[in-house]
């Protein structure tokens, strides 16, 4: 019989925090299959369609890192804020919120090259966390829910950003509802096919890991997403982390707005941002709030999406299959998730409980007894 | 007396770990029969075999004289076994008549037939003088009343043998007083009662017989008539057991001096009014009263978490002008909090997270003021103060949620011990533990006292506060009844104080 090691419990963990989402992934493809099947379709030709479409050549993998781009901000956004215990859906109006004040204040103030990069850039992240403020402010004053609090919000926003684009920043020289393109000097530097945003997405990932795991502020973010009683008797400032955890998560999607829009769409118009905060809960949690997890988690998506057109292109079936592929490798990872907490599957996992009390094993004399054989 | 259950070599392994081996239980009919064992020692994978959430590996069980086969949960409540946990499994917005419903086939119609059901429970609830308000949502109950409703959900199911898993530990001595009344009119009634417990003083009381249990092994079962705690206390531990005493002494200077100070003084149980009291260097307070008179409040004050609404509270000779849990924390505080899980622990964090959760920015744990924790740093910390500590776990990587009552108190003390502090709260301090941890908390919070350090004790247990205390005030309805010395200590006048008189 296997026996654990010291430390095995925990790899075991880390370990199934991978495979879950790798075999909700499979199985998401699996049921598409058969739905292209039923559509009439080869999904395996299908299939190899979308994975050359997204990866098929260096001009591809680029279109793919930058649709992941303004997804690996989100997600993180939503990862930050679930460690403090507060649930983030209001990614979306963060990111149009930040996009929508650096187009602003480029247009009013003209400043071109690598200071309007600069600029624009820090007045969207001052902007999304504003935008995360203000429910943060509302929760700890009032006790309003933020899942409520954040969601309206989404709505403020998008219509904030109706207003510029239709009205005062509308652009002249077109017929359609959006803003004229921000100058090419503000546009993000590129590399090779894509902008440098990607970089600055993956840098992101990893910072936001080292803050959250490798510092006091961290550390003690997470005992209040954990146990705010037990984090205030041991004198931490509760209110002012949540507060601080609700403006870093705003920050995190307006950061992640305004390199969209330097980086990829260049105007705002009808559409922009739509969708992205919520993609960004689901691929946290797929992720299971692991930072480094949202980003890989986020790639992929950004790969579903840009392969989707060749699938639809090559083989005549809707793209919105993929929305189906995406929606159920949600529901398969978060069941997955689910199902590991289940006691049956705990005890099949772990020989020996240790969840509940009166099961710890009596200390003996050896320690070594309990932990190897 | 005719038998009612018989557990016969039950054996449970999880892995390679037995948590019972080849057990032995009879129970009679109409007995108190006490389950008397450490933490660990293997009561509560019994009784979860009994109720079945286990099935053991080994062993068979017979009910009256035949063996049964308790497959899952519904199965022993068919064979008329209930249990009350010992953390309430109630539904805190449902009244109490909805919680006792809930789940029941005991009526099989569709429909709630809410005068039937209801007549049917105030007759259970009438004969065995079970106080209980049917209508009031659990969350405005007393815990006793809580307790009650626990039972009768039981009692409503049918239940001839109820197991009552460390019933005292959430009860006032007078509470505890209407529980053994209750299982008196039970056990005359021809029910059977499985009671555990580790306080000596209640199980010689209340028991017919009891088996102890040792290491996963029942050791002896003892007619209660034929044997004493001491006996019974060496039983469980496994050697002879003696009962520690803690010399009295004088404190110093004063270092924590409470004023005049009031706190919602209108409230009879959640107040504080016009407390004065003193602190000294070296000694350690004790605060005896019955829980619910303040003392959550008087500690919450003591720990910044509230500010006097009027009043003043002066440390070291200096007036308190900041009430917060960081400033207090600064200056020297040690909290033993009256709930562990809640306010002690941050439960999903690891036993290793926890012990420096106040000291994540020291330069002992992190570079750079909190930049970058150092992980060995912390690992080895933990390490130490597990063996120090003698907590017992599999590795200091495990969750804090996971380790025993007596073990999470052992981090909690580690942590709120290091550096000592110049001043420590302890609430309820061995609440639910066993004699092994509770001898260990008491000799820590002396031994922190003979260092200089002030200590306010609160406890609802009266036999702890003699024992440790070198100054004894009685809290009563938010308002100190009377202080007295810890020597000799007037017993009959503190009792009288403590109800007021």
């Amino acid at each position: 019989m296997s026996r654990f090691t010291k430390f095995g419990k925990r790899y075991r963990d880390k370990a199934l925090g991978i495979v879950i989402p790798i075999v909700a992934i499979l199985l998401a493809f699996v049921v598409g299959a058969v739905i292209i099947l039923f559509l009439g379709k080869n999904p395996i030709e299908g299939y190899g369609l979308l994975f050359s479409g997204a990866l098929g050549n260096p001009g591809r993998v680029a279109q793919s890192l930058m649709s992941a781009c303004p997804l690996i901000f989100t997600s993180l956004a939503v990862a930050f804020a679930y460690k403090c215990g507060v649930f983030n859906l209001g990614g979306e109006g963060q990111f149009i919120m930040g996009a929508t004040v650096t187009m602003m204040v480029l247009q009013v103030t003209g400043i071109q090259g690598v200071p309007g990069i600069l600029l624009g850039i820090l007045v969207g992240i001052i902007a999304g966390g504003i935008w995360g403020l203000l429910p943060g402010i509302m929760k700890i004053t009032r006790g309003l829910n933020e899942l409520i609090t954040t969601i309206m919000l989404n709505y403020v926003a998008t219509l904030f950003m109706n207003y510029i684009y239709s009205g005062p920043f509308h652009d002249p020289d077109s017929g359609n509802l959006q803003t004229p393109a921000v100058a090419d000097s503000v546009n993000l530097i590129r590399v090779d096919r894509m902008h440098f945003g990607v970089i600055i997405a993956i840098l992101m990932a990893v910072v936001v890991w080292y803050v959250i795991y490798k510092t006091s502020f961290g550390f003690k973010i997470r005992a209040v997403g954990i146990n705010p009683t037990a984090a205030r008797v041991a004198g931490f400032p509760v209110k002012r982390l949540v507060l601080l955890s609700f403006i870093i998560s705003g920050a995190i999607a307006g950061f992640g707005g305004s390199v969209d829009l330097l980086g990829r769409q260049y105007r705002l118009m009808t559409g922009f941002g739509s969708g992205f905060g919520f993609s960004g809960v689901a691929i946290a949690l797929i992720a299971q709030l692991n930072p480094i997890g949202s980003m890989v988690v986020a790639l992929f998506f950004g790969m579903l999406t840009t392969g989707a057109s060749s699938m639809q292109v090559g083989i005549m079936v809707p793209s919105a299959i993929l929305d189906i592929i995406r929606a159920l490798i949600i529901i398969f990872a978060v069941s997955g998730m689910a199902l590991m907490k289940l006691p049956t599957f705990k005890n099949l996992l772990n020989r020996r409980p240790m969840d509940q009390e009166g099961l710890m094993p009596p200390a003996t004399g050896d320690k070594k007894v309990e932990v190897s054989e | 007396m005719e038998e009612m259950l018989r557990m016969e070599g039950i054996s449970k392994r999880f892995g390679t770990f037995y948590a019972n081996r080849g057990v032995n239980l009879d129970i009679r009919r109409g007995e108190v029969h006490t389950l008397l064992g450490e933490n660990g020692a293997g009561k509560s994978t019994l009784m979860n075999i009994l109720i079945g959430l286990y099935q053991p590996t080994e062993g068979k069980i017979f009910m009256g004289g035949e063996e049964v086969h308790i497959t899952s949960p519904a199965v022993a409540v068919e064979h008329g076994i209930g249990m009350v946990h010992q953390h309430f499994m109630l539904i805190e917005a449902m009244t109490g008549f909805e919680n006792i419903i809930l789940g029941s086939k005991v009526n099989p119609s569709a429909l709630i037939e809410e005068a039937k059901d209801k007549k049917a429970i105030m007759e259970l609830a009438d004969r065995y003088g079970l106080e209980v308000d049917l209508d009031l949502p659990v969350s405005e109950m007393s815990i006793g009343m809580q307790q009650r409703v626990e039972i009768l959900k039981v009692l409503y199911r049918g239940a001839e043998l109820l197991i009552l898993d460390e019933p005292t530990a959430v009860l006032t001595d007078q509470e505890v007083e209407g529980l053994f009344e209750i299982l008196k009119s039970l056990t005359d009634e021809g029910k059977s009662v499985i009671f555990i417990s580790h306080k000596m003083r209640e199980v010689t009381r209340i028991s017919n017989r009891v088996t102890v249990l040792r290491a996963g092994e029942s050791v002896e079962t003892l007619e209660m008539a034929d044997t004493n705690g001491q006996e019974l206390s060496d039983l469980m531990i496994g050697h002879h057991y003696v009962e520690s005493t803690y010399k009295k002494v004088d404190g110093g200077k004063p270092v924590l001096e409470i004023k005049d100070v009031s706190y919602h003084p209108a409230e009879k149980h959640g107040g504080l009014k016009n407390v004065d009291l003193t602190v000294h260097a070296g000694e350690i307070v004790g605060i005896a009263g019955i829980d619910g008179n303040g003392q959550s409040q008087l500690a919450a004050l003591v720990a910044g978490l509230i500010a006097p609404e009027s009043g003043e509270v002066w440390r070291n000779g200096e007036k308190v002008a900041v009430f917060s849990p960081e400033d207090f924390i600064d200056q020297g505080l040690g909290n033993i909090p009256e709930d562990r899980n809640k306010m002690g622990l941050v439960g999903d964090m690891t036993v290793a997270q926890n012990l420096i959760l106040k000291e994540t920015e020291s330069d002992r744990f992190s570079f750079g003021h909190g930049l970058w924790l150092k992980s060995k740093a912390i690992q080895e910390f933990a390490d130490a103060k597990r063996e120090q500590n003698d907590i017992r776990c599999t590795s200091v990587n495990q969750t804090a949620r996971s380790l025993s009552g007596g073990n999470q108190q052992k981090v909690i003390l580690a942590r709120e011990l290091d550096g000592d502090p110049e001043v420590l709260i302890a609430v309820y301090p061995t609440r639910g533990l066993d004699i092994g941890a509770t001898n260990f908390i008491h000799d820590s919070i002396v031994a922190q006292r003979d260092k200089g350090c002030a200590v306010l004790l609160i406890s609802a247990d009266f036999d702890e506060v003699l024992k440790l205390s070198d100054h004894i005030a009685v809290l009563f309805e938010g308002e100190i009844m009377g202080q007295y010395s810890g020597e000799n200590p007037p017993i009959d006048q503190i009792s009288l104080a403590m109800a007021g008189k």
